[in-house]
């Protein structure tokens, strides 16, 4: 099917009514339909089933590819998260139209006077959309997007350049391969979106992407669970780079609410994190595999060192941010890297709780 | 009018809130009728300080009439910025026979002793507390109006509350107070907070105070809540206990507002799950901070909630206790600034 002009495509939610010339039947329902016709096509029913991953290698110190002006733009900023449905049509190479067609919009929907007004800037914005490449860990993984926003300041001179505003990227780092396969030919699997700026601007972008390739967002919070392996992976790198202290910060529902931060030294961190760890059972040169119990069971000897001190269980209140030197990561769902050494673990396990949010 | 008395009367007039503005030019006293009703008359702050300036001109205010008005504000309005309390400690023998004229004359020549240039103006407050503003200087400079130093005794008691001293300053206030109140030593009470009040009100233990009782407890609780019969007859009594408890740890009624409590554990790992890390023989080292807008009553509620067991440990009922906010715990006996001995579970 020929892509017309215009670039906003909506796909019709009754199908039947429209004829598409593709060949195939099934590519003529859209991916959000689909949820409806689950059962007749048969896609992933075991999806839904699935959980968090269990068990996971230990992070690495990557030797990672990416070019540093590109990881400087991803590194020590904190990022908004969100999850995204499988794009359809979204093609790596044309790029540049979609720089063209997202400023476009932006105007479009400014000049209608819909989009709320990004605090301090001008009117004019220049988009840019670039690959970032390096960073995928699987065959099946998608490149990377990352999307800036360029704006001049309210009260700039004529001559002024224009400053970065808004930035965002899409990726998925080593995604479930049976998922991802069996995803149909047409979408493209990008389920991690994270944000940095106004977020009158975001809705904008998240507006254009739900118009030009059918997908949907949808906020994706890190669960306590997810928390606590970061907590776990990231004192394992203790032994490689130093990770200072590990801090987190609880609070209790009581009236007044009482935040409690408790920060442990890395080394104190490190020595309780390897005391609950089972013995190596990998082969030589591999590494062992990192277990939920060992994760569990790190959390829990914490919690009881706070105890038998206060008389207080953690349990009783909610772990809101999680922190180190390599980044901090809180329940709401924003994240932070600060290093990018071990930045494409936790990206995998982001990626993960991504993919459990699919609708289908 | 000069740059620095210029500077000061902007300062003042940032910090004094319009509402509170006529009432503390009232107390002041030093505006003739006819000025102070100009005042009240004009509503935007700058017109006021622009008012301000032209009046002290007229009248040929000093600066130390200006630091007079910032006093009076101060006094009225304790509960902003930083307080640190120290406390004092081995009083000589006449210690208790040190009388306000005394304290006053002695704090004033020692410091000026100690430090060449500083400007000093003590006031006596109605509830016994005694107000002092220092101004410091140096052999190089005249004292600087705008960073003054607020200290607050109580005569006859140790205590001292302080705002924001440098390290340089600490040692000569220090010297100047145990000198004048006949003391030995001026040492870090372990307490700060914002409010003045709190913070005073936990130290001298000026706040409702509940005493262990055997009998059934007279309180009751405060919030009423619609249960199921059946849960509140079984949980009456256990409820009714651990409010008590929690009662008796931190005061009945309204309690001091603290901000936050910091401990910084030096322990050996405690948990008997896990043998390899309590043969472990260096301390597992973590600092804890508990922050709320009102600490005490955030921590009552664990206990009376049940969140917190009770009997309440010694390490939370210490804050009420000592009066004192920042802990160091060690495994054993006192740790360099804190007299706290871990039990053994």
């Amino acid at each position: 099917m020929e892509r017309h002009q215009n670039s906003v495509m909506r796909t019709p939610l009754n199908s039947v009514a429209v004829q598409r010339r593709s060949k195939n039947k099934s590519y003529r329902l859209s991916y959000r339909n689909r949820i409806g016709a689950a059962s007749r096509l048969g896609l992933t029913p075991g999806l839904t089933a699935r959980r968090l991953n269990t068990s996971r290698k230990a992070p690495k110190s990557n030797k990672i590819t990416v070019t540093t002006e590109q990881l400087t733009l991803l590194v020590k900023t904190e990022w908004k998260l969100s999850y995204v449905t499988p794009l359809y049509r979204f093609r790596h190479t044309q790029l540049k139209i979609y720089s063209r067609q997202l400023s476009a919009f932006i105007a479009a929907e400014k000049q209608q006077g819909l989009a709320v007004d990004v605090e301090g800037t001008q009117n004019t914005f220049r988009v840019s959309f670039s690959l970032v490449l390096g960073m995928t860990e699987s065959v099946d993984d998608a490149v990377t997007v990352h999307i800036q926003i360029h704006s001049k300041p309210l009260f700039a001179k004529q001559d002024e350049p224009q400053k970065p505003v808004w930035s965002g990227w899409l990726t998925c780092i080593n995604g479930n391969p049976e998922y991802l396969r069996s995803l149909p030919k047409d979408f493209i699997c990008l389920p991690l979106f994270c944000s940095s700026g106004a977020g009158g601007l975001t809705s904008l972008v998240k507006s254009w992407f739900q118009q030009s390739f059918d997908c949907c967002f949808g906020p994706l919070e890190i669960s306590h669970t997810s928390l606590q392996w970061l907590m776990a992976l990231w004192t394992n790198c203790q032994s490689e780079s130093s990770i200072r202290q590990l801090k987190m910060i609880w609070t209790l529902p009581v009236e007044p609410q009482l935040q409690v931060t408790y920060t442990v030294d890395a080394e104190d961190a490190w020595e309780l994190w390897s005391s609950v760890r089972k013995k190596n059972t990998a082969g030589e040169g591999e590494e062992n595999s990192i277990d939920i119990e060992e994760v569990m069971s790190f959390m829990q000897g914490l919690k009881a060192h706070f105890f038998r001190h206060f008389r207080l269980d953690l349990s009783a209140g909610s772990l809101n941010e999680v922190s180190t030197a390599l980044g901090s990561a809180k329940h709401s769902g924003m994240i932070k890297f600060s290093n990018s050494k071990y930045m494409i673990t936790t990206l995998m396990l982001l990626t993960e709780c991504a993919l459990l949010k699919m609708p289908i | 009018m000069d740059e620095s008395k210029k500077r000061l009367v902007q300062r003042l007039m940032r910090k004094i809130p319009t509402k509170m503005l006529k009432t503390t030019l009232e107390k002041w006293g030093r505006l003739t009728g006819e000025q102070q009703r100009a005042m009240d008359s004009i509503q935007s702050k700058w017109a006021l300080t622009e008012n301000l300036l032209a009046i002290c001109e007229e009248n040929e205010l000093a600066v130390k009439h200006l630091t007079e008005l910032e006093m009076i504000y101060m006094i009225d309005n304790p509960d902003q910025g930083m307080w640190y309390a120290f406390q004092l400690t081995d009083p000589g023998d006449d210690a208790q026979s040190v009388d306000l004229t005394q304290f006053k004359e002695q704090f004033k020549s020692h410091l000026r002793e100690l430090v060449r240039e500083v400007s000093i103006k003590i006031k006596k407050h109605t509830d016994e507390a005694v107000w002092i503003r220092i101004a410091w200087g140096d052999a190089s400079s005249h004292p600087d109006h705008l960073k003054p130093t607020y200290v607050v005794h109580y005569l006859q008691t140790p205590y001292v509350f302080v705002t924001r001293l440098t390290s340089k300053q600490k040692p000569m206030l220090s010297q100047a107070m145990v000198l004048s109140t006949r003391y030995q030593y001026f040492k870090d009470a372990n307490l700060s907070g914002r409010n003045l009040t709190a913070i005073r009100d936990l130290l001298m233990r000026k706040y409702q105070q509940v005493f262990p009782t055997k009998y059934p407890s007279p309180l009751t609780e405060r919030k009423q809540t619609v249960t199921n019969p059946h849960v509140e007859r079984e949980q009456a009594k256990p409820a009714a206990n651990r409010l008590q408890m929690a009662c008796e740890a931190f005061g009945g009624g309204t309690l001091p507002q603290l901000q936050s409590a910091v401990y910084k554990l030096e322990t050996k790992f405690r948990d008997h799950t896990n043998t390899l890390m309590t043969e472990r023989e260096e301390p597992f080292r973590c600092v804890v901070k508990f922050s709320s807008t009102n600490l005490l009553e955030s921590l009552k509620n664990c206990a009376s909630s049940g969140i917190a067991s009770t009997p309440v440990t010694p390490l939370l009922s210490s804050i009420p206790l000592k009066g004192k906010n920042y802990f160091v715990i060690t495994d054993n006996g006192p740790g360099p600034s804190s007299q706290m001995r871990q039990t053994q579970n």
